[in-house]
């Protein structure tokens, strides 16, 4: 009876889910389950087989004193096998028989390799969390919503400059951010993390336990259960470093963007492939295009592609040989319209050293080029005038000194004249020399007239009529030299013109050609006009006798200048014909061949 | 007052103004004895008179009083004609001019340089002839 009933008790124990054991007071082992000899690695046991327990925990050296004390207590230990290490967990019971006496001790051994291995992973975690708190200088917090609790590690207690005992509270904490903005921005987004968990990412001013100032980087995140935010997980990081001299650099931005933008120079940046990367707001403005449309942009988009070739060449060499050009004075022509530039292009270092693209600046001096030109062409004006005015002065000098001379020396040979007949002789001297100073004061003063009489009684005259009239003056001297006068000037042609100035010039011209016949031949004046954008050409032609241009040439329309033996020849026609033409603002010209002819150019000019 | 009026057999007067022709011719009766006196418009037709001397076996004139501004050849074009023809008697050139312009006074001065004849340069107005003017040599009393 006795047996079968122990074998029952057995067989049982071997059908234990949980992996247990049955020992003697010895520690023998008396059976076992058989997920708990799978365990141990040991063969079914029989009465032969007297397994010692000790033998299987070598670890627990003290495993026989504790089983004598007969009370419960629970071991952890490891199984090494070629697989790995295995980590149990075994538990001791005393055994009790039915009449309360130890009569052994009952083992449970359950494998807790998952739950070791989970906490080693655990503290691992750890670990890494540390470092990183101490590598990037991020502190972290944690707040409990259940428990109302909050958790600072050592970096945000560092942060905040309070001693590692400090535990703080939400309003603490909060009341941590400066006043103002920045608590209620952090109070705010707290608020909106717990009830709308939403994470937020803000930098704000903390005023430190020690009443610093220093700017935060401060993240949040809710941790959801089953919909619910349990938990508010964050970080904090000190970037007050970082923050001032990010402001430092913005300053430092935009003053230089202030200044180069507002500076009366058209400023721009070139990469290494003659890309504008910058543009002030002169360029643009020059360039008729907001900074996006420019940026990106080479001369070849922006200019005509021989404008955009010279400026390539330049950036080339200067970013080549990395000599800069300062000063130089460029054209630059936009949609037709030229503007002249004091051009300086700088090579563009980066922060290595390395040559990185340009710089350049440009001055507008159109309206400086402009004036420099007027004062240039005042000059010129100017000092042609004041030729003019010696010449002038010279001629008249000249002039009036001769008869004043014939004056001075015929009166000292009448007061020293007895004879009355040769006095006589004298007084008619002096009285012709009178007549000529007369005709030439006439003549300067007709000068003088045409030098100072302005150009407003200009006005459009026909041409071919003024000719006709004065040939019509002319009559007479034209049937006595027997002339012949083909005026092909047409109809419509009309010249602005001093009415009185165009008839002397007609006048003096024609009649030069026909006082300077030759006797070989009928004389032959033509008369033509060509009317082109530069204003009206008029050309008087003769087939007379010609003057020695190359003897002759500059001194053709000079006063009192002849260069035939004849009479009637004063040297004052031309030079007065000359003056009104260009008191006219026109000019004019002589060819002629001796023995040939002469023709006489008039250019009007056709300005009011 | 003159014992012996001094003689010069030829004088040219090269000017186109009668007026002063008219002065030189008055103010030489008076300073010497001349038959042949010439007159000249301008540089050429006086150029002209002076080969025809010198081609017909003639002697230069002994003095000329000449005008600078003249027309088809001015006084110092008949000046390089007259140097260019390398004459064999000793001249006497008298320039005359109304002119005070410093140029032309400079431009007597080059020529005078190059000149192998005595040239002297006279500003109107001109109310006596010197003797050094007629080619004589003054003797100081």
């Amino acid at each position: 009876m006795k047996a079968v009933k122990k074998i029952d008790q057995f067989y049982l124990l071997k059908q234990l889910p949980t992996a247990t054991a049955l020992l003697d007071q010895k520690g023998t082992l008396l059976d076992a389950s058989s997920s708990w000899l799978n365990i141990f690695g040991l063969p079914p046991q029989e009465n032969t087989t007297k397994t010692n327990v000790f033998s299987l925990y070598p670890e627990v050296l003290d495993l026989e004193l504790q089983l004598l004390e007969q009370k419960s207590f629970t071991i952890q230990h490891q199984l090494k096998n070629p697989e790995g290490t295995r980590y149990l967990k075994s538990s001791f019971a005393p055994w009790f028989d039915n009449k309360e006496n130890v009569i052994g001790a009952i083992i449970q051994t359950d494998d807790i390799t998952s739950e070791v291995k989970k906490e080693e992973e655990i503290k691992w975690l750890k670990t890494i969390l540390e470092t990183k708190v101490e590598v990037s200088h991020t502190g972290w917090w944690e707040f409990d919503m259940i428990k109302e609790e909050l958790t600072w590690c050592k970096e945000t207690k560092r942060i905040h400059q309070v001693p590692d005992c400090f535990q703080p509270t939400t309003i603490e904490a909060i009341n941590f951010y400066k006043t103002g903005y920045s608590q209620n921005k952090v109070s705010m987004l707290f608020h909106n993390s717990m009830v709308n968990h939403q994470p937020f990412d803000a930098e704000v001013i903390l005023v430190t336990f020690e009443g610093e100032d220093r700017w935060v980087r401060v993240t949040g995140k809710p941790i959801i259960e089953n919909g619910k935010a349990i938990k508010i997980y964050g970080t904090i990081k000190d970037i007050h470093e970082q923050v001032l001299s990010e402001t430092k650099i913005q300053e430092h931005q935009q003053l230089l963007t202030t200044l180069v933008d507002s500076l009366p120079l058209n400023v721009y940046v070139k990469d290494l492939k003659t890309r504008k990367i910058l543009v002030n707001k002169s360029e643009c403005n020059y360039l008729g295009k907001k900074a996006e449309e420019i940026i990106g942009k080479t001369d070849f988009d922006l200019y005509d592609e021989e404008i955009a070739r010279v400026s390539w060449e330049e950036d080339i060499s200067v970013m080549k040989n990395l000599s800069p050009i300062i000063g130089k004075e460029t054209i630059n022509i936009l949609n037709g319209k030229a503007t002249n530039y004091l051009t300086s292009k700088i090579p563009y270092f980066d922060i290595e050293g390395k040559v990185c693209g340009l710089i350049g600046v440009s001055l507008d001096i159109t309206s400086m080029k402009r004036k420099e030109e007027q004062l240039r062409d005042l000059i010129k004006v100017t000092s042609m005038q004041n030729q003019k005015l010696i010449s002038f002065a010279h001629i008249v000098s000249h002039n009036l000194r001769s008869h004043s001379a014939n004056f001075s020396m015929l009166l000292e040979f009448l007061n020293s004249e007895k004879n009355p007949e040769e006095r006589q002789r004298i007084i008619k001297m002096l009285s012709k020399a009178s007549d000529n100073l007369l005709e030439t004061l006439g003549n300067l003063n007709q000068v003088v007239d045409i030098n100072t009489k302005t150009s407003e009684t200009k006005r459009p005259l026909k041409l071919r009529q003024n000719i006709i009239s004065v040939l019509g003056n002319l009559a007479a001297l034209l049937e006595k030299n027997d002339s012949e006068i083909i005026n092909n000037v047409s109809e419509a042609i009309e010249v602005n013109c001093v009415p009185a100035y165009l008839d002397s010039i007609i006048l003096n011209l024609v009649s030069n050609a026909v006082k300077y016949k030759s006797d070989k031949r009928k004389s032959l004046v033509t008369i033509d006009a060509v009317k082109s954008n530069e204003g009206v050409l008029l050309s008087i032609s003769d087939n007379g006798i010609g003057i020695n241009l190359a003897k002759y040439g500059d001194k053709v329309f000079g006063m009192y200048k002849t260069f035939h033996n004849r009479k009637d020849a004063k040297g004052f026609g031309l030079y007065l014909v000359k003056n009104q033409i260009e008191a006219m603002g026109g000019s004019i010209t002589v060819q002629s061949e001796i023995d040939k002819g002469t023709t006489f150019n008039v250019y009007f000019n056709e300005e009011s | 007052m003159y014992i012996l009026m001094k003689k010069v057999s030829c004088i040219f007067i090269v000017d186109d103004d009668p007026i002063t022709v008219f002065g030189i011719k008055k103010m030489l009766k008076s300073a010497v004895s001349c038959d042949d006196i010439q007159i000249f418009q301008n540089g050429l037709e006086a150029h002209e008179a002076y080969q025809e001397r010198i081609e017909e076996g003639k002697s230069a004139p002994n003095v000329i009083f000449l005008d600078i501004n003249m027309p088809i050849m001015d006084g110092w074009e008949f000046l390089d004609e007259l140097i260019a023809s390398n004459p064999k008697e000793h001249i006497t050139v008298n320039m005359i001019t109304s002119s005070i312009d410093p140029l032309d006074y400079k431009k007597w001065n080059s020529f005078k340089i190059r000149c192998p004849f005595t040239l002297n340069f006279k500003n109107k107005p001109i109310f006596k002839i010197e003797g050094n003017e007629l080619g004589f040599i003054e003797i100081a009393s």
